[in-house]
């Protein structure tokens, strides 16, 4: 409660206008001297009957119809907020930051963080105006600017706790952007989180104007104990026909206790397979691999569940297994007969198992354009270009998405002029140059940036200066092609070009013992890998997915027809085939479990299946210090605030004025005297003397 | 006591147009001229010098007093016997106690008014050839001028200078006095009586005992008779300060009764010990002390 006028609480002194009329009356105005007092006081009775109050009842309610006017004169107006008060001046923009991350699911977290939301929603004012956001790893702006307290403690209500990760970095950039668009003085920023240190990085560039006030309510429990399973592992084998998975499932214990007896259970397709139990150490992880089953069939849903703890989302792990798919290769070789010439590739191909590669060797005089069609690569030997790739066939086989390797020696050849192969070729092959005379040629330039070289961009992973090139044949790339590799001399070593959606590699030596010691190199066999898994266009098939990822169902999808797309919370969505924005292929993940994604219309069959985690950190309820977070986004260490003094007169007389209290308690006070007037009079009518 | 407002010219100057006269001799003669001519006789003036009887000589009487011509023709030893005391002495005890300086609004105070009283009486006893004396009071002896007959401009210059300024008491003075008087003489005695009638009776008493006269004379203001406030106010007491909060109208009736029958209990208790009391009210004229000292005197010689 204020006042606008409190100097009219000086009038409360006429609160004693009663009570002089009633003790004293006139008898103070003047004194009267008589010689003696000698009757006079022998009647004390009667000459005290003044000084006793004898209707109490009328003496308050003058007092309080005086106190009422007063009050009313002294222009009354209520601040709910009493921490606002302080700093009262005009209408404020508030931003509730809800987080809704995963974490907030920890014991009482969230329905703590809803009546914080609730309480700061109670304090808004008349004029305040608030925004409502939740906010995991997006945030979403969920009640825009209102002053309606109802709405947004209903939306307060309806708000649930999702799956996501905790990231402050958007929230807060939203936040900004809302109280940027506000035109009101006074901005708040109040952040109700668990403020998981994971969430917040400190390099979000998010700095708030000068004036704004973060205030943050953390729900954090201290010492929260938290058993999760991060991750799970697969060890696949093969055994007659069939692949067998070894699951092995790691577990964190965030807590300061070790947890002791565990027990984690593998599920596959809702039969329990394992349960045994497992001890972890405070602050740390363990692993636990269950026996072998056999995987029979393709997207076979499994789940991982360990123990019982506050936050039970992290306690299970979901994945789904499909058996692995070979990659198809076919080395084409230039003389007949001589398998030998491939036997390095061929055998340092065979060896992967991620993917597994299925290779076919044959020679160009023997390859046809069938041979082509299956393949996701086709490896072109140190031989002439074949027969079989003419007629755009070759092309057609690239355009469609095929991968070409073209491993270059004397008998490369590629041909000219205005044929549609000539296109394929990134470059133009020269003659072989010599360079046995010295120590040899070396690698002295890779392009680490493209996808084949990345894995060696790490110091000590992959030493390319210990394989000695004693000839190559040169190559003049053209404007569009990438030169992925060069020779200490300068000379192209690798060069790539695109076509249609499809790649073409060359590589200008050969990938065998005749020209250079590559192949004897341990960089040979992930050299030759990742350019094979490049050109294959191979993407490792997951067997899970984090909250928050995106899934591209029109590129996952065989066909174009309508998909339907069932959450793990069993809501059903469909997804059009054809879209011409391509947007409404996207699938946000943003529930833990298991998505099924089917035909429209199809009603057998396993369901295409996505396995959806949390995101690991978000496991991790390490607190930051929320002043932390207060500082760097306000650039001040304590919240500091100042108030425009005018605006601050303006508000308090714009609440006054809307609130007219004033009104009520004249209105009060003169019913009082109304009322104070007929209970005398008739009194007065009762006993002659008052 | 009524009588004189039907004698023609008894009423005289209002105390009020007296109060005007600053010269209280001036004053006293107006007023007693007034009154003497008013009454058109003056049965008591006159006679007391003359013969009043004779009786046989004993040893030891002046022989200058007897009667020689009644030995001429008895030839026996008589002594004359005069009126001996024919002028007297004429003591007026003035109370100046605080509470005598009330006045009502728009009348004299009771001091002024026992003055103007006072005065006259001295005038009249001056006229008389009686010796004039006077004592002021309050709580002890104030002032005191011895009677005599030189002293009647002694005394009005006292009165004039009376000041009431102390709380008073009659006890303590009033039995001085007694001590102090050793002949025979008119007593006036001026107070307001603000005491129990018993104490004041016991005061005044021992002014008795030489045989003097005593008149009494009980000086009230209309205020205090009739209690004719109206507004509550606080009254504050004149000699002791105190205050209280007074509502007029609620206790006018019952102060009214008690002043009453205070009065009636003086006027029972003085005439029983034959003391001569009247109530002045100072609203009314100075006439009534006038003949109530002159019904005095006149008793005196006839009990006599």
């Amino acid at each position: 409660m204020s006042f606008l006028t409190p100097l009219f609480f000086a009038g409360l002194g006429s609160l004693a206008i009663p009570v002089l009329i009633h003790l004293i009356q006139r008898e103070k105005k003047h004194v009267v001297q008589f010689p003696s007092l000698m009757f006079v006081r022998r009647i004390p009775y009667q000459s005290v009957r003044r000084r006793r109050i004898r209707h109490w009842f009328l003496l308050l309610l003058r007092a309080a119809a005086i106190a009422l006017i007063v009050a009313a004169f002294a222009r009354p107006f209520l601040r709910q907020n009493a921490a606002a008060q302080v700093i009262s001046g005009g209408a404020r923009e508030v931003v509730i930051l809800l987080d809704q991350s995963a974490s907030m699911g920890y014991g009482d977290h969230w329905t703590r963080a809803q009546s914080a939301a609730h309480s700061a929603v109670d304090g808004l004012g008349a004029d305040d105006k608030a925004t409502l956001v939740l906010f995991a790893k997006n945030a979403e702006e969920n009640m825009r600017a209102t002053s309606d307290r109802f709405r947004l403690n209903g939306a307060i209500n309806a708000a649930r706790v999702g799956s996501g990760a905790t990231r402050y970095g958007p929230a807060l950039k939203l936040a900004d952007s809302i109280l940027a668009r506000s035109s009101l003085k006074r901005r708040e920023v109040v952040v109700i989180s668990d403020f998981q240190k994971t969430g917040w990085s400190g390099s979000e560039e998010v700095r708030f104007p000068d004036g704004v006030v973060v205030k943050t309510v953390s729900v954090a429990s201290p010492d929260a104990a938290n058993l999760a399973v991060p991750s799970v592992s697969f060890a696949r084998a093969s055994f007659s026909g069939q692949e067998r998975i070894t699951v092995t499932a790691g577990l964190s214990n965030k807590g300061d206790a070790p947890l002791k007896d565990v027990p984690v259970t593998l599920t596959v397709d809702g039969h329990e397979i394992e349960s045994v139990r497992a001890t972890v150490p405070p602050r740390a992880a363990g692993s636990v691999t269950f026996t072998q089953f056999t995987l029979v069939g393709p997207n076979v849903r499994g789940s991982v569940h360990a123990g019982s703890d506050p936050l039970p989302a992290d306690n299970v792990f979901h994945f789904v297994l499909s058996p692995a798919v070979p990659v198809s290769l076919q080395i084409v070789n230039g003389a007949e007969g001589s398998s030998d010439a491939s036997l390095f590739l061929a055998k340092a191909l065979s060896i992967g198992t991620n993917p597994l590669f299925q290779i076919d060797v044959t020679t160009a005089s023997r390859a046809t354009p069938t041979s082509f069609d299956k393949r996701a690569v086709i490896i072109l030997n140190d031989t002439m270009f074949p027969p079989a790739g003419g007629a755009g066939a070759l092309k057609k086989f690239v355009e469609r998405g095929g991968g070409l390797l073209v491993v270059s020696g004397d008998r490369t050849s590629w041909p000219q002029g205005a044929t549609s192969e000539a296109d394929l070729f990134p470059g133009k092959l020269g003659p072989a140059v010599d360079r046995t005379s010295g120590r040899g040629a070396t690698l002295g330039f890779l392009d680490y940036s493209h996808q084949v070289f990345e894995v060696f961009k790490a110091p000590r992973s992959g030493d390319f200066s210990a394989a000695h090139v004693f000839k190559y044949r040169t190559l003049q790339p053209g404007p569009n092609d990438r030169v992925l590799a060069r020779y200490d001399d300068g000379a192209v070593a690798a060069a790539e070009r695109k076509v249609g959606a499809g790649r073409v590699i060359v590589w200008t030596t050969t990938l065998d013992d005749s020209w250079t010691d590559i192949a004897v190199k341990p960089v040979y066999l992930p050299l030759v890998q990742q350019l094979a898994r490049y050109l294959a266009n191979y993407e490792t098939p997951t067997s899970w997915m984090t909250v928050g990822q995106v899934l591209d169902l029109a590129a996952r999808a065989k066909t174009k027809s309508d998909r339907i797309v069932v959450t793990p919370s069993g809501q059903r969505m469909t997804q059009r085939g054809t879209s011409e924005s391509g947007a409404e292929g996207l699938l946000e993940l943003n529930e833990q479990g298991v998505y099924e994604i089917r035909p429209a219309g199809a009603t057998s069959g396993r369901p295409e299946s996505i396995a959806v985690n949390l995101d690991p950190p978000e496991s991790d309820l390490a607190p930051l210090d929320p002043a932390e977070l207060v500082a760097t986004v306000t650039g001040h260490a304590t919240a500091v605030v100042s108030e425009p003094v005018a605006a601050q007169e303006m508000t308090r007389e714009e609440a006054e004025r809307r609130q007219s209290l004033w009104w009520y308690l004249l209105l009060g006070g003169l019913f009082l005297l109304a009322v104070e007037t007929m209970i005398s009079n008739h009194l007065s009518r009762k006993e002659k003397f008052l | 006591m009524e009588q004189h407002h039907n004698m023609p010219g008894a009423r005289f100057v209002d105390p009020k147009v007296l109060a005007r006269i600053g010269n209280l001799e001036l004053l006293a003669r107006t007023v007693v001229e007034g009154f003497i001519n008013g009454l058109h006789r003056a049965p008591f003036f006159g006679a007391s010098i003359d013969f009043a009887e004779h009786r046989g000589y004993v040893a030891g009487d002046d022989i200058r007093r007897v009667d020689w011509r009644l030995y001429a023709r008895t030839d026996r030893y008589y002594v004359k016997q005069y009126e001996a005391d024919t002028n007297t002495n004429v003591s007026i005890l003035l109370d100046v106690s605080r509470s005598m300086q009330f006045a009502s609004r728009g009348s004299v105070s009771k001091l002024d008014y026992a003055c103007y009283v006072g005065a006259c009486l001295a005038y009249l006893a001056q006229r008389q050839r009686d010796r004039v004396g006077m004592i002021s009071f309050d709580q002890d002896i104030v002032s005191h001028v011895p009677p005599s007959a030189k002293h009647f401009n002694v005394v009005l210059h006292t009165l004039d200078r009376a000041r009431a300024e102390r709380s008073g008491n009659l006890a303590v003075p009033l039995n001085k006095m007694a001590e102090h008087f050793k002949r025979r003489g008119i007593l006036v005695l001026l107070s307001d009586f603000y005491e129990e009638p018993e104490s004041i009776l016991e005061a005044v008493k021992p002014l008795k005992f030489l045989g003097n006269d005593l008149i009494v004379f009980h000086v009230l203001d209309d205020a205090e008779l009739n209690f004719g406030y109206e507004d509550a106010s606080s009254f504050e007491d004149l000699e002791s300060g105190e205050q209280v909060p007074v509502v007029p109208e609620s206790l006018v009736k019952e102060y009214r009764a008690m002043i009453n029958a205070h009065i009636e209990s003086l006027t029972t208790k003085f005439s029983e010990h034959r003391i001569d009391y009247t109530v002045l009210n100072t609203s009314e004229p100075l006439d009534r002390a006038l003949f109530s000292y002159l019904s005095s005197r006149e008793r005196l010689m006839r009990v006599r």
